[in-house]
């Protein structure tokens, strides 16, 4: 059994040995940098701590008495490669992902061991890792025209973990949300809205955008339209080989002037719903050009009879925004000018909604109400081989104060406006136009015409 | 001895007379067949009286109640079916018979006024107007003839023109005759009777025109769809005489006829064609475009055996939709004649399953066509 007295002179004794060992490093340190040797570590602004407190032996040992040795190295490290730096640091590589000079031990290709004078975590960068990074990464896939902002100012670990992830490319979080991250806009509206891209939704950011710098703007990896055009192949088509083009395609927002890319509160990701989109430009007076587009919004406004595709918001029902091969980028044949008398296709699109018999037979008892008894007035109007009129000698295309579409103010006729002077009653009805005399018809008792 | 094994025929016979109808219980049956989303569920089936009437759970020997027993009404050879409001009206060629069904009220009843001048020799097909009334086809008596909603005789049409009427249709204003023997439709002014004009032989495109024709159907909007037994096509004409167009052609592939009988069409413009060869109905839709078939030959439950008339009517879903599976939505009730088999007359139910996307189903469907298509055409350039 040890006395009190015993156990007082050990505890003295090891007390000792301690002041005497401490004096012994500090002394070494003091010996390891001096002015004469080692002095790059003197003084500097982020040391390693081992470094700053004189900690020379937690890494180096001594293998020869003689220093600096007359042959060979004096001193060498305690363990090798990361084995050195997990003495005091948790190891890494226990996630899916491990950044390859940590899982080869190369904790010294990014880090300076001993420190350095600027930036943090021993890399001698400031907030600026790029010269770091692009030590062995390519700097070329950063130097695009358009640079991401982390990119361009090196914040490389804000998007990538330097060491290890459970994400590919050691990115710190799923791409979707590496990216809405800071994006969060973006994720509430792809959260909230009622369209989503599907390049979006089954897809990554990085189907269409470069994270680190891109040619186009929006990082994206091509100019917008051919980006969209890869995908929406139809449409690519239309676009390149339609004989009429839609201008809005081939301005500077190409797509992005009547869609959005992301998320939209309307079908087809547009900008505003079908109408709006449209009249967005066929809606206003345009004095600049001698041709300029026609005011639709002021053609039908107020009147109380739309064409049922326009009435329905549906102007693609009729028109091919991204190009077509009939006038006014119509989807089908419909004759151009005053005349054309109906042949099989010449009408194609207009009965494609409305029924071709209407203008197949001479007479009928079905398919039109303007005829005379079973006489088809339609028939002796369009179909007339010298003189077929075209819907728009009676009909409005968009809009109308008369039931049928017929038209108020007449059709367009070089500079004159042809009146209709259209009146119905229960079983027919008259017309005056400026075409001919004033005529009746009635589908239960014919009028009897003049040859 | 021998007298012995005639007594004994004559019980068995007597015991299998009275025996009760055995009324088999089935799984829904639904066409097309799963995993397509059903569109056409089998309802009833009607072989005799007792079907309509209600099975009867009970026999004996001696009968002491008049409305049982010997008062089944059985068809011999039943070809045209035509329907107004709950009644459905059947005929039977052989006996010369026009049935009266009405499922709602369980009554099978033989036509009142089909004696003295309202009888029928050999009515084929028939149809019905707004009003109820019945108009029948009878090739033996060559007329058409024609009975008030109650069944009462009222008038003939065709009396001097010597017809061969095998189908009949009407509107507001005409009685149309389809006549065999000159392969076109006579129109009869619906008043008077006077003949108008003869419609089916004007095209310039000879398809186009009637050639033996056996059944036809007046849609909503003026046109006639009439099947053809040498061409094997439907030929689709307007109450003006105007040549519309043809829908299908001779053969045994799909939205092609072998013998195309009956045919019918409902309020959103689909055909339905029955083909006593395929013995199936195929449908179609307004642009002669095929959607389905059901019913298919042989023995199984909702099979149709040489079937001839249809009729589609939505009338009084109330009464077959409670014959419906519960999520079964209907639109439509096909009736459709087997001139032989177990079942005289087939219910179908045109409908919906209320919890099936039906619209995505057919989009998705259509899409993955569409890549399919692609891709083969994409195949094709990349061969050539």
């Amino acid at each position: 059994m040890m006395s009190f007295h015993s156990k007082v002179l050990c505890k003295s004794l090891l007390l000792g040995l301690l002041v005497v060992t401490s004096a012994a490093s500090a002394a070494s340190a003091q010996t390891c940098s001096t002015a004469d040797c080692h002095a790059e570590y003197i003084g500097l602004a982020n040391s390693h701590s081992p470094v700053a407190e004189g900690e020379c032996e937690s890494c180096h040992q001594q293998v020869q008495e003689q220093h600096p040795a007359a042959e060979g190295q004096s001193f060498e490290l305690v363990a090798e490669g990361a084995k050195l730096c997990y003495q005091c640091h948790d190891s890494y590589g226990r996630q899916l992902f491990v950044h390859s000079p940590v899982k080869e031990g190369e904790c010294t290709s990014c880090h300076n061991p001993h420190g350095g004078e600027k930036g943090k975590f021993l890399l001698n960068a400031d907030h600026d890792l790029m010269e770091v990074c692009t030590q062995c990464h390519d700097a070329a896939a950063f130097s695009g025209e358009f640079v991401h902002g982390p990119a361009a100012s090196g914040a490389c670990v804000e998007c990538h973990d330097p060491h290890q992830a459970n994400q590919a490319k050691l990115l710190k979080q799923p791409l979707q949300k590496n990216c809405t991250r800071c994006h969060a806009d973006m994720a509430e509206g792809l959260a909230n809205a009622q369209h989503v891209h599907s390049a979006v939704r089954e897809s990554e950011c990085t189907s269409c955008h470069d994270p680190h710098s891109a040619p186009a703007i929006g990082l994206l990896q091509k100019d917008l339209e051919s980006l969209c055009l890869e995908c929406h192949k139809r449409v690519s088509r239309n676009a390149t080989k339609a004989k009429v083009k839609h201008a809005a395609l081939y301005r500077d927002e190409k797509c992005g002037a009547c869609h959005t890319t992301h998320f939209s509160e309307f079908p087809a990701l547009l900008k505003s719903s079908e109408r709006d989109t449209c009249l967005d430009c066929h809606g206003q007076d345009d004095f600049s050009k001698s041709k300029p587009l026609k005011n639709i919004a002021k053609e039908i406004k107020d009147k109380p009879i739309l064409h049922g595709p326009l009435r329905d918001g549906k102007c693609s029902n009729c028109h091919d925004p991204h190009g077509s091969d009939y006038f006014r980028l119509l989807r089908g044949n419909y004759p151009q000018g005053f005349y054309q008398p109906y042949t099989k296709d010449s009408y194609d699109f207009c009965l494609e909604c409305h029924d071709k018999n209407m203008l197949r037979f001479p007479d009928t008892s079905i398919y039109t109400s303007f005829r005379n008894g079973k006489q088809n007035l339609h028939y002796v109007h369009v179909t007339n081989k010298y003189k077929g009129r075209t819907c728009r000698a009676c009909h409005e295309a968009h809009a109308s104060d008369a039931e049928k579409l017929m038209s108020g103010e007449g059709a367009e006729f070089g500079s004159w406006r042809v009146p209709t002077r259209f009146s119905k009653t229960e079983t027919g009805g008259s017309c005056s136009p400026g075409c001919h005399r004033t005529y009746e018809y009635d589908r239960e008792v014919p009028v009897e015409y003049a040859e | 001895m021998r007298f012995t094994f005639a007594f004994f025929v004559i019980i068995v016979l007597l015991l299998a007379g009275c025996a009760p109808k055995a009324t088999k219980q089935h799984d829904p049956v639904f066409f097309p067949p799963a995993p397509n989303p059903p569109r056409v569920q089998f309802l009833m089936g009607i072989g005799d009286s007792r079907d309509v009437e209600g099975s009867e759970t009970e026999y004996s020997l001696i009968s002491m109640d008049p409305s049982k027993g010997d008062d089944v009404k059985f068809f011999i050879k039943p070809y045209g079916i035509a329907s107004h409001g709950e009644k459905i009206y059947v005929s039977d060629t052989l006996a010369g018979k026009v049935a009266v069904i009405n499922v709602k009220q369980k009554t099978f009843q033989w036509l009142k006024g089909g004696f003295g001048p309202g009888k029928l020799k050999k009515p084929i097909n028939m149809t019905t107007d707004n009003q109820g009334n019945l108009y029948v086809a009878d090739t033996i008596r060559k007329k058409i003839v024609m009975f008030d909603p109650d069944g009462n005789f009222l008038r003939v049409y065709g009396e001097a023109y010597d017809l061969k009427p095998v189908d009949v249709a009407v509107d507001d204003r005409h009685v149309y005759a389809l006549d065999l023997s000159r392969s076109k439709i006579l129109v009869f002014k619906r008043e008077s009777g006077e003949l108008v004009e003869g419609l089916g032989q004007d095209s310039d495109n000879p398809k186009e025109n009637l050639s033996l024709p056996t059944n036809m159907t007046l849609n909503e909007r003026g046109q006639f769809y009439v099947t053809n037994i040498t061409t094997g096509v439907i030929v689709q004409l307007d109450r003006d005489g105007h040549a519309i167009g043809t829908i299908g052609k001779m053969g045994d592939g799909f939205g092609q006829f072998g013998r195309p009988k009956g045919i019918a069409s409902d309020s959103d413009g689909r055909i339905y064609a029955v083909d006593s060869a395929h013995q199936n109905v195929q449908l179609f839709d307004k642009d002669g475009r095929l959607l389905m078939f059901f019913g298919d030959p042989g023995f199984p439950v909702g099979s149709l055996n040489l079937p001839a008339g249809i009729v589609v009517s939505d009338d009084d879903l109330a009464t077959f939709q409670q014959m419906a599976a519960p999520d079964f939505e209907l639109e439509q009730v096909v009736m459709v004649v087997s001139q032989v088999g177990r079942h005289r007359v087939n219910i179908y139910g045109l409908g919906k399953k209320r919890s099936f996307d039906y619209e995505g189903y057919y989009k998705e469907s259509q899409e993955m066509l569409k890549k399919a298509d692609e891709s083969r055409a994409q195949r094709k350039k990349e061969n050539q």
